[in-house]
């Protein structure tokens, strides 16, 4: 990656950049927090100061700031040059992306990293492009589950280019392959809201109310694999909200989860309320929340039941909250009472 | 009580040294730090201010040699003035009088971390080029409402929302910006479970949840930004559960559902909850032990038990102390109070709100 600095001459050194009058960084007097440059990354900026003077926009100017970003991912002043430059040469966007593709993997909690891209592919306006960044950002997660920075750039790369054939189209499939290795990764949780929720209506999925049932069914299956996963239950509460759905909907099964034991697996499976997984611990605090919520939603005596639920999850599934749930009480009581 | 004499003393000397040691220099493998050396240097003065070393084992002489420094990033031209990163674009036979090149202008971060630095080490705010600053902002301002951090380029996000929010309230002039537009995009940033993500589209996060109700807290009331119309009470209450949350066994609060702890999250989240007027819900007790265990031994404090120390983790840790002070503490713990929004200690915060707007003899 970065260079062998024994084998690599200095800028200063080498014939072909004799025309370029480096320019030194000002020092100042006293500074604060100074960084103990290295001679190479000296010599590479003091270049870089010159070529941005002379104003030259060329293929050697790649170089250099590949060189200053090799040495520093985030020097921002590199990579805004640099675009500049592929722009103002006409340079192959598509062979920039390929040649940042390990540089990207290495340093991929670098900011810089991934703007470059988004701006690449806003200039190249194309959906090939998008495919082959969708493709490459799979391979990112693969490496790193939840670095924000590629969702966020996958995220943007679909709304951008918004082709249903191309790129939404095996997004929820991708997905679920995510959460069948990970049924904790609320960012591919968070996606596929995202992907199904809040994008605009994917195609053959129009039928909202079948979407609905689709998503819960989804949910409510993971919940039974691993019931102490808030990322499902919020999934589950994020559909029931953007749908306008009672959470009295779900009774049936959150109550499977709200027991201390499990109850007697049922002679007929019945397929809406998969029960928990054999070894769950229960009960499930995300199902009383759950179960006392809609306690709460349906208001008048039913209070009663949710502020004994609170009590438990004060006092003993959940103490760490001791305080929320406290208030909760307080909010609940005050609520039938006025 | 068994937590209290569990929980070790808090490395007072030990966190302000790795403070004064990183503004002292920093060595090359920490170069990536050179375009934001301001944002490093507010969390090395904001630790010394939290701890209460800087009036008394600094010398003023040598607070002035730092503020000196700080306003040489101060710099005017094309697009209006702000604070450079550090002068790491700078050339040697730059001329302060003239304007800025096009890659060496301020940044619309470290505009802000320079304001509260200057504050922290009480300047009187006598240079300040706060037309510049205003015109800066506009121009950073985009279509869809979010501002980048550069006028020409850069990224645009719920952070540097904060930040443009930040410096106006600090300015307490609002011309910088279009307040309606600004507000909106923050919206478009909320997500289904609660929180805020980094941009549109994007996962809760707790860093951006602070930024988005601190900048909707601290926009003036006016029809289209008031604080209760955008913070509803089913909406505030889903905020509240999410933040909640995030407080994991370990007693530290995650970014993400699901994550593991990480210190600088305790302020995020604990910052986002005092603002909803929620703060009582964290387990002071389960945070102070947590962030105990985050010290580490030879100073600073790390994002989790058992990592390497550094300036943002040591800062936003303490910054999250002074916020939920445990009452099963020792002395050690003590730290002054804080304002939440500005993220300074409330002398700082007064101190900028009396020497950071114009008045008839500095505008």
């Amino acid at each position: 990656m970065s260079a062998e600095s024994e084998d690599v001459p200095l800028y200063a050194e080498r014939p072909e950049w004799s025309d370029v009058v480096p320019v030194p960084q000002y020092q100042g007097v006293d500074a604060l927090a100074p960084i103990n440059y290295s001679a190479e990354y000296q010599d590479a900026t003091d270049y870089f100061r010159g070529i941005i003077r002379m104003g030259e926009t060329s293929p050697r100017v790649l170089k250099l700031t590949r060189d200053i970003i090799n040495m520093n991912p985030a020097h921002y002043s590199a990579w805004q040059y640099r675009y500049k430059t592929l722009i103002a040469i006409g340079a192959d966007l598509t062979e920039e992306l390929r040649q940042m593709d390990d540089f990207a993997l290495t340093n991929m909690k670098t900011y810089q990293v991934w703007h470059h891209r988004r701006l690449l592919l806003t200039a190249l306006r194309s959906r090939d492009a998008a495919a082959g960044e969708l493709a490459f950002t799979a391979r990112v997660l693969a490496a790193d589950a939840k670095n924000y920075h590629t969702w966020s750039y996958r995220q943007w790369l679909l709304a951008h280019f918004n082709d249903e054939e191309r790129l939404w189209a095996g997004e929820r499939a991708w997905v679920e392959d995510l959460l069948e290795k990970d049924v904790r990764n609320n960012s591919a949780w968070h996606h596929r809201f995202f992907v199904v929720w809040s994008s605009g209506v994917r195609e053959g999925d129009e039928d909202r109310e079948a979407v609905g049932r689709r998503e819960l069914a989804f949910a409510k299956e993971k919940i039974a694999l691993a019931p102490n996963n808030p990322s499902a239950w919020n999934y589950l509460r994020g559909v029931l909200e953007h749908t306008k759905t009672p959470l009295s909907a779900l009774t049936t099964f959150v109550q499977l989860y709200t027991v201390s034991s499990p109850s007697i697996a049922p002679e007929v499976m019945d397929l809406d309320n998969p029960v928990p997984t054999e070894g769950a611990q229960l009960p499930c605090v995300n199902a009383l929340e759950f179960q006392a919520d809609i306690y709460e939603q349906e208001g008048g005596t039913q209070i009663t039941k949710a502020v004994e639920i609170w009590k438990s999850l004060a006092n003993e599934y959940d103490t760490m909250r001791k305080k929320y749930w406290e208030y909760r009480i307080k909010e609940g009581l005050q609520t039938t009472h006025t | 009580m068994s937590e209290s004499s569990s929980l070790p003393r808090l490395n007072r000397n030990g966190h302000a040294k790795l403070a004064q040691l990183c503004l002292s220099g920093l060595p090359f493998t920490q170069v990536d730090l050179d375009s934001s050396r301001l944002a490093i240097i507010f969390y090395c003065l904001g630790t010394l201010d939290l701890l209460g070393v800087l009036g008394t084992k600094i010398l003023e002489a040598q607070r002035a040699r730092w503020r000196d420094w700080i306003w040489e990033q101060q710099t005017h031209g094309n697009y209006g003035a702000g604070f450079r990163p550090s002068p790491y674009m700078t050339a040697e036979d730059h001329n302060s009088e003239r304007e800025y090149t096009e890659y060496d202008g301020p940044h619309l971060i470290m505009t802000y971390t320079a304001l509260m630095s200057l504050a922290i080490l009480r300047d009187d705010f006598a240079k300040l080029n706060r037309a510049g600053i205003l015109t800066f902002i506009r121009l950073c301002q985009q279509d869809d409402g979010s501002f980048s951090a550069l006028p020409n380029g850069g990224e645009a996000d719920l952070r540097t929302t904060y930040c443009a929010f930040v410096i106006c309230s600090l300015l307490g002039d609002w011309s910088g910006m279009d307040l309606e537009r600004a507000v909106a995009y923050i919206r478009r940033c909320s997500s289904e479970e609660g929180g805020y993500g980094q941009t549109p589209d994007g996962e809760a996060l707790g860093g951006t949840t602070y930024c988005a109700l601190a900048s909707l807290k601290l926009a003036p009331a006016t029809s289209t930004s008031h604080w209760e119309l955008h913070n509803t009470s089913a909406e505030r209450l889903r905020t509240i559960r999410w933040l909640t949350a995030n407080q994991s066994s370990s007693g530290g609060f995650c970014g993400r559902t699901n994550k593991i702890a990480d210190a600088c999250y305790c302020f995020w989240c604990g910052a986002s909850l005092s603002m909803l007027d929620a703060g009582e819900f964290v387990d002071t007790a389960a945070l102070a032990s947590f962030l105990g265990q985050c010290q580490f031994k030879f100073g600073g404090i790390a994002k989790a038990p058992g990592e390497r120390a550094d300036p943002y983790h040591t800062y936003l840790s303490l910054a999250a102390l002074a916020l939920f002070q445990s009452p099963n503490t020792d002395e050690s713990w003590r730290l002054p109070r804080l304002d939440p929004l500005w993220n300074a200690t409330l002398e700082t915060a007064c101190w900028a709100r009396e020497h950071i707007p114009a008045t008839k003899s500095n505008s």
